[in-house]
């Protein structure tokens, strides 16, 4: 993960002294750890050890049972993840999945630093936009899902102003469309977040760059491309990364959305997979299994994103 | 970074897995605690369903209780109903937290409270087995788990029949007073008219979504007929497989091809809203449309027609639970019984019209049959209703089964038949398992 | 993992300068103010049609329903959920269960992102990546677990306490404070050092007070967490007079909304009910937002 806020060498050369010092350990100030130990022990108690116990749980026929009822609860070695890697539904949902991030976050990607940049310059109704561009993220699905529903389905007023353009099965019951659905929902009700992301990588863009273009005779889009894109590396990978996160561990949508991941499965997620067959058929084992799977791929996406989108700050 | 990250996870969770198995060795030794609390008397605490006329229903039986026992009191709350209480149920029991009676367990989700250890058998009581039997007649036998114990009362059921609405029916050119739905293909023509008259958008709209529990108003209820009375897992096999089963749901895709049902979920209520002419509901649906649909019933179809006195349907019960986590299981025991006495079953069946599971349910309350004439054919029904298959797996079969019924009914796609067959291996199989 | 940063140019460009150099392209401008009205209307159009919705009396999908008309209005639909539900005391559990994530996660989480930004310790970038990797993992994975921990071993089930714990720390809110004390300059805390100054004398009057608009960001994202979180406290409250407002809804929706006239504006107008607070603190809050576009020269 880039972390690094540098912008371009060429302009101004780093005022700050290096940090180099600590990276050999000449000094270690105490007080990191204690500053951090509250974080950590929250860390430890509701993070580390229900992800250990759900890891144990996939190694094992797991049951919950209630307090001083004993059931067997083999170690059946990967059993768990064999199963789920063959089981059909899982396999529809990681590729349901793959389908949604393809979509989101590229969308995700450009619209928000399009908007974002244009905020930045606007010069009226600031408030107003802001407010308007937050709104949906800071909505709770379960509310916001109905009028989405109200508005896709068969007879609303999206099929009727697309008029013989309706794809027919209505959106979200095509299997063809569910997913994408889906997609521009999550980015719509996202959005917000990443805009303030940028906004607040924008604030560290020095405004002597544009200058500098504009003296060049640069355009406004010449501006973007060569000064505020590059600047907004880091924030883009950060933006990268938890797009991608956020797309893996989609849930609330499809349960809601689409009545339980359909049509056929067309809409269905890992953690849904998961969710149903660990909390509702009483197989926390087996839905431990695809869950480990699924952080284990989401740490893969992950890093190749920081890869090859953070480049050369490694 | 990232190779940093991957050593932290693997740091994190062996952090996390010493924690686990620290925390883990806990339990065990519970058995003679549990004989203690068997017999223990003293305050309790009920759920009950949140729908205004069970908790009205609920309130007064608790009041009514509380005010002859003052040394054993009830504590009365509602528990969210909808789509996850039973997630709830499961949660609590693994915490030690659930209460004492649950009034609105599902017997669906019975078996998997059973295996995790959440629930008292109620045949341990010297006069369980009796009292349960005594009231429920042989339908209490769909109640008994695999060991012959019994792990819910069974309390009330919701047999299900087809709602038609009778407006919609006159301006489709059908009867209204008498309409002809007793056959598949009686069934068929009226939808078809429905729609190509325009009179309603849907014949019928059942949810066609995936969740495991939808089955249970649209295919089950309609096998349930047509075979005569039979479960979807008989002796330890899946049965919906049959002829019967394929003939149900073959009706179901011509339904779905010729567009006389949606293959969209509707929001709220598709038949209040007349959307659709039809519906498949139970005996609550009579106080809910009172006033806003003028409506009619008839018992599901079957492909002969079968007259109403032959007809199986779906229960759709919600029956109590004695929690295991109760400390005392004695006054628990006997507000179970208090609570599903002849006269509170008679407050049950007046405040919210959902039918008791007794057995001569119609010649017990006579009088009210007599006074809400609507009810009287539910009545009838009640003492032929067919439960969903009991066992832990209960979940995953019908998730099985609903997977099965969504691709090659609802959506057309692949041999029914075949898909059918695949499902019911796999059905087959669960049961072996559970 | 580099962390260097760069401070801003000194020579900031004065406003009047960017505004003469911006003037020669009105046609882009004119193209950005469009894009940001389309945008504008996308995001608006659906929490529009919300509350047109949820004011109707029939439900309306044509396109002429998106316009209120005077025969189809009604307050009934807000009128059923008041009756129904006790919106008060849940508004009440909502706001305590928020305070509680936004009193720890402010207090808890600059520490942290102090610690990650501004001091030199080793095992800083672990404990950050750790507030990275959190979110990689699904909640659903482990909720189970976590609840037998809070409810069975710590018995905090129906318990504010409980309800609040799992999201005591909000570590999308260290990231983002350790983000913004990376822009402070170092050289403003070695002067302060020098003068005697302590790490928390630091952090609490120099620190705290210059990144004002990234404690605004971090009590509103803070804020809508446990505001619009439903599944964890509707497992661990089950007395209705806990329940957040999210879950008292969720129940109203799931339940009670299907039985009335229209569900649809049942369904909507619980949905404004569950909206509207966030909408008038964010507003309210936004000229803070705006305050902290114009002082972003904190750095300087």
């Amino acid at each position: 993960m880039a972390t690094s806020t540098t912008a371009p060498a060429a302009v101004a050369p780093p005022v700050r002294e290096p940090r180099s010092r600590t990276r050999r350990g000449t000094r270690s100030n105490p007080l990191g750890w204690i500053f951090s130990a509250p974080y950590l022990v929250f860390i430890a108690v509701v993070f580390a050890y229900p992800l250990g116990f759900a890891v144990y749980m996939s190694f094992h026929d797991y049951f919950f049972t209630a307090p001083g009822v004993t059931v067997p609860k083999p170690f059946i070695g990967l059993e768990n993840y064999t199963a789920a890697l063959v089981d059909p539904a899982v396999r529809q949902s990681f590729v349901n999945v793959a389908v949604f991030l393809v979509i989101n976050v590229p969308l995700t990607v450009v619209v928000s630093l399009v908007l974002a940049s244009l905020l930045d310059r606007v010069a009226h109704a600031r408030a107003f936009l802001r407010v308007t561009f937050y709104l949906p993220y800071l909505t709770s699905s379960v509310a916001i899902v109905g009028v989405w529903l109200f508005l896709f389905s068969s007879g609303g007023i999206v099929n009727r102003v697309l008029g013989p353009l309706a794809p027919d099965p209505s959106w979200l019951v095509n299997e063809r469309w569910a997913m994408p659905s889906i997609a521009l929902f999550v980015t719509w009700k996202g959005l917000g977040f990443y805009i303030l992301l940028y906004l607040a990588g924008l604030q560290n863009v020095s405004k002597d760059l544009y200058e500098a273009a504009a003296t060049d005779g640069a355009s406004r889009w010449q501006s973007f491309v060569n000064v505020t894109v590059p600047a907004l590396r880091p924030a883009t990978v950060l933006v990268l990364i938890l797009s991608i996160i956020t797309g893996a561990n989609l849930f609330t949508e499809p349960y809601l959305l689409t009545g339980g991941g359909g049509p056929n499965g067309a809409s269905s997620s890992p953690v849904l997979v998961m969710y149903q067959n660990g909390i509702q058929q009483g197989q926390p084992g087996y839905a431990a299994a695809i869950g480990v799977l699924l952080v284990i791929g989401t740490l893969i996406l992950s890093y190749l994103s920081n890869r090859f989108a953070g480049g050369r700050d490694r | 970074m990232h190779r940093r990250t991957a050593r932290l996870l693997a740091a994190t969770t062996v952090l996390g897995l010493t924690l686990t198995a620290c925390g883990g060795g806990g339990g065990g030794g519970g058995g003679e605690a549990q004989d203690a609390a068997r017999t223990a008397r003293g305050p309790i605490t009920v759920w009950y369903s949140n729908n205004e006329q069970e908790v009205a229903w609920g309130k007064a039986m608790v009041a009514s209780w509380n005010s002859a026992h003052a040394d054993q009191q009830v504590t009365g709350q509602e528990i969210p109903a909808g789509k996850s209480s039973e997630e709830v149920i499961g949660a609590a029991i693994t915490a030690g937290t659930a209460p004492c009676l649950v009034f609105n367990t599902a017997p669906s989700a019975v078996g998997q409270f059973q295996r995790q250890g959440g629930l008292v058998n109620l045949a341990s009581f010297p006069d369980g087995s009796s009292y349960i039997t005594d009231r429920s007649g042989d339908v209490a036998k769909q109640y008994q788990s695999s060991d012959g114990g019994f792990y819910q009362l069974p309390w009330k059921s919701n047999p299900v029949m087809i709602f038609y609405n009778k407006d919609l029916f006159k301006k489709a050119g059908l009867d209204p007073d008498n309409p002809q739905l007793a056959t598949y293909d009686q069934f068929l023509d009226a939808a078809r008219k429905i729609k190509s008259s325009g009179a309603a958008k849907y014949a019928i709209n059942p949810a066609p979504t995936s969740e495991f529990y939808q089955s249970q108003f649209d295919f089950i209820p309609l096998y349930s007929a047509e075979s005569g009375g039979k479960q979807i897992v008989a002796d330890g096999k899946a049965t919906f497989n049959d002829p019967q089963g394929i003939a149900v749901a073959n009706f179901w895709k011509t339904i779905y091809a010729e567009g006389l049902a949606g293959k969209e979920a509707v929001q709220g209520d598709a038949f209040a809203s007349k959307v659709a002419a039809m519906s498949i509901v139970g005996p609550w649906a009579v106080a809910v449309y009172k006033g806003k649909v003028n409506w009619g019933a008839v018992p599901v179809p079957t492909s002969t027609g079968m007259p109403i006195g032959d007809i199986h349907t779906f229960s759709d019960a919600k029956n109590i639970g004695l929690f295991s986590a109760c400390k005392n299981q004695g006054t628990a025991w006997d507000v179970l019984k208090f609570a599903t006495s002849a006269e509170q079953d008679s407050a049950l069946l007046t405040k919210t019209g959902q039918m008791p599971i007794r057995k001569d349910l119609s010649s017990t309350y006579a009088d009210y049959f007599t006074k809400n004439p609507s009810y009287k054919q539910f009545g009838d029904l009640a003492s032929r209703t067919v439960e969903v298959p009991g066992g832990a797996n209960t979940v995953e079969m019908l998730q099985t089964l609903r997977d099965a019924y969504t691709k090659s009914v609802i959506s057309g796609q692949g041999d029914v038949t075949q898909t059918f067959n695949e499902a019911a291996d796999k059905v087959t199989s669960l049961a072996g398992r559970g | 993992m580099t962390t260097t940063q760069q401070t801003p140019a000194a020579g900031r460009t004065t406003a009047p300068a960017r505004r003469r150099a911006s003037r020669r392209a009105v046609v882009p401008a004119l193209v950005g103010g469009l894009t940001l009205g389309i945008g504008a209307v996308v995001f608006l159009f659906p929490f529009y049609y919300m509350v047109v919705g949820s004011l109707q009396r029939e439900p309306d999908q044509t396109v002429a329903g998106a316009f209120p008309h005077p025969s189809n209005l009604t307050l009934s639909n807000y009128v059923t959920i008041d009756a129904r539900l006790d919106l008060v005391r849940s508004v009440l559990n909502s706001g305590i269960f928020a305070a509680g994530v936004i009193i720890c996660t402010v207090v808890f989480g600059a520490l942290v992102g102090y610690a990650l930004a501004v001091l030199q310790w080793r095992g800083r970038g672990g404990v950050f990546a750790l507030a990275l990797l959190v979110q990689v993992v699904p909640f659903q994975l482990l909720i189970i677990p976590l609840y037998v921990l809070i409810a069975r071993s710590y018995g905090l089930a129906d318990n504010y306490l409980g309800m609040i714990l799992p999201f005591a720390i909000n570590s999308t809110a260290v990231i983002i404070f350790r983000q913004y004390f990376l822009q402070l300059p170092q050289a403003m805390f070695e002067a302060a050092r020098i003068d005697g100054a302590s790490e928390l004398q630091l952090l609490t009057k120099i620190a705290l007070p210059l990144i004002r608009p990234a404690l605004v960001t971090v009590v509103l994202l803070t804020f809508i967490g446990p505001w619009n979180e439903f599944l964890w406290p509707f497992l661990i409250t089950k007395r209705a007079d806990l329940q957040p407002l999210a879950v008292a809804l969720a129940n109203y929706l799931s339940n009670v909304a299907n039985s009335t006239a229209n569900p649809f504006g049942a369904l909507l107008a619980g949905a404004v009910v569950l909206v509207l607070p966030v909408v008038v603190l964010f507003a309210f809050f936004q000229r803070q937002f705006v305050n902290a576009d114009l002082s972003s020269g904190v750095k300087e």
